[in-house]
């Protein structure tokens, strides 16, 4: 019962991992405190595996345990100097896929939201992966008015951030 | 604003394929690890706090000091004060025990962030508790020492100095424990006040974050 367990978790991870590769690459500034953070989630996700029901979808309750963990359990300070060598790995941008100034202006616009604090950037998170306002609302535990209010105020932060 | 935005979600879906993968025997290894979740360290370092005073008097030192409280005549008040001391430590503890089982990764960010803060201030209040019973500890011994006839003897200071009179050399211990207890405490309480504002500090900052809009 038991191996069957592991082995059903283990295989939905793998097959839904980029969600908490994503979370890890917005929350962490280098390599090691990716894989950290990666393990802290993975340990939090199959500690609570067995109350997953299926009601919903895996990679939905996935999106909670990876934020609640990167926002709240999540124990390494994000003090440290942003490190640029491993933002471009992630963040690479195919040159011959934009032309320049776009190219900038992605980069530009991905060192903003890291600069955000957690809240705001799991409310950014979710928005660019194209989560309606009613589950933003429900992972972050504010209603869904609070949650509008709250993006357009992280949309001004971010304009401020590119235009100081 | 809007389109930037935009832009920015086009091209972090296309980020996909550059995102590192790893193997089902990577993720297997993984889930046998410990974690160490701050929710675990909250754990442990209460579980020190709430025995450190406890461990107190296995100090020798400390056994003997409360040989000097029947000799003060304060048996009596001490066994009260102890037994309504553990009464309140088992309720904490209850508490704290309640409250750790609450925590849930699966509630939403404010709720998880709210429990933990709850579980944490527990702790924070059995600290106040302590500390103030170190002090009433001293303001007990003081009033001992007040109300003893035979100070000299009970300190074993008999013959030692008889230069001074009995009047000042209780005025000495009195002022001593006090200066020493304020002291112990002070000290205890910074301490303790400074680990719990580094620990909880990420803690307190989201929580604030997400209770700011719900006024």
């Amino acid at each position: 019962m038991n191996k069957e367990l592991e082995h059903r978790f283990v295989t939905e991870l793998e097959n839904n991992q980029n969600i908490v590769h994503k979370v890890c690459t917005l929350y962490t500034n280098d390599r090691d405190s990716h894989n950290d953070l990666f393990q802290e989630i993975t340990i939090q996700l199959w500690k609570a595996y067995p109350k997953f029901r299926g009601e919903a979808k895996f990679s939905t309750w996935m999106y909670r345990v990876a934020l609640n963990t990167a926002i709240t359990l999540y124990r390494k300070s994000k003090r440290r100097v942003q490190t640029q060598d491993y933002d471009s790995v992630i963040f690479k941008i195919k040159t011959d896929e934009y032309d320049d100034t776009e190219e900038k202006q992605l980069q530009l616009m991905y060192n903003a939201v890291k600069q955000l604090g957690d809240i705001d950037k799991a409310l950014v998170f979710l928005y660019l992966e194209d989560k309606d306002y009613a589950e933003i609302s429900e992972t972050l535990g504010i209603t869904e008015v609070n949650a509008r209010v709250k993006m357009n105020r992280v949309k001004n932060k971010l304009r401020t951030i590119l235009n100081p | 604003m809007m389109d930037e935005l935009e832009l920015l979600k086009q091209d972090w879906q296309k980020k996909e394929a550059h995102l590192p993968q790893l193997t089902y025997d990577e993720i297997y290894k993984m889930i046998w690890k410990k974690s160490s979740s701050i929710v675990k360290w909250i754990f442990y370092i209460s579980i020190i706090e709430f025995a450190l005073p406890h461990l107190l008097y296995l100090i020798p030192s400390v056994k003997s000091n409360l040989d000097i409280y029947s000799q003060l005549g304060l048996s009596n008040v001490i066994l009260i004060v102890t037994i309504l001391q553990y009464l309140v430590v088992f309720y904490f503890i209850y508490q704290f025990y309640v409250r750790y089982k609450e925590i849930s990764v699966l509630d939403s960010a404010k709720q998880l962030t709210t429990n933990i803060l709850k579980t944490r201030k527990t702790v924070k209040h059995y600290v106040f508790f302590s500390l103030s019973m170190v002090l009433l500890t001293f303001a007990l011994l003081i009033v001992g020492v007040y109300l003893s006839d035979n100070v000299l003897e009970i300190f074993n200071l008999t013959g030692k100095i008889e230069t001074v009179s009995e009047q000042k050399v209780k005025f000495t211990f009195m002022l001593g424990l006090a200066i020493f207890g304020v002291l112990f405490t002070v000290i205890f309480g910074g301490i303790y006040f400074l680990l719990y504002g580094l620990l909880t500090r990420k803690l307190r900052r989201n929580h604030k974050e997400l209770q700011k809009l719900e006024i």
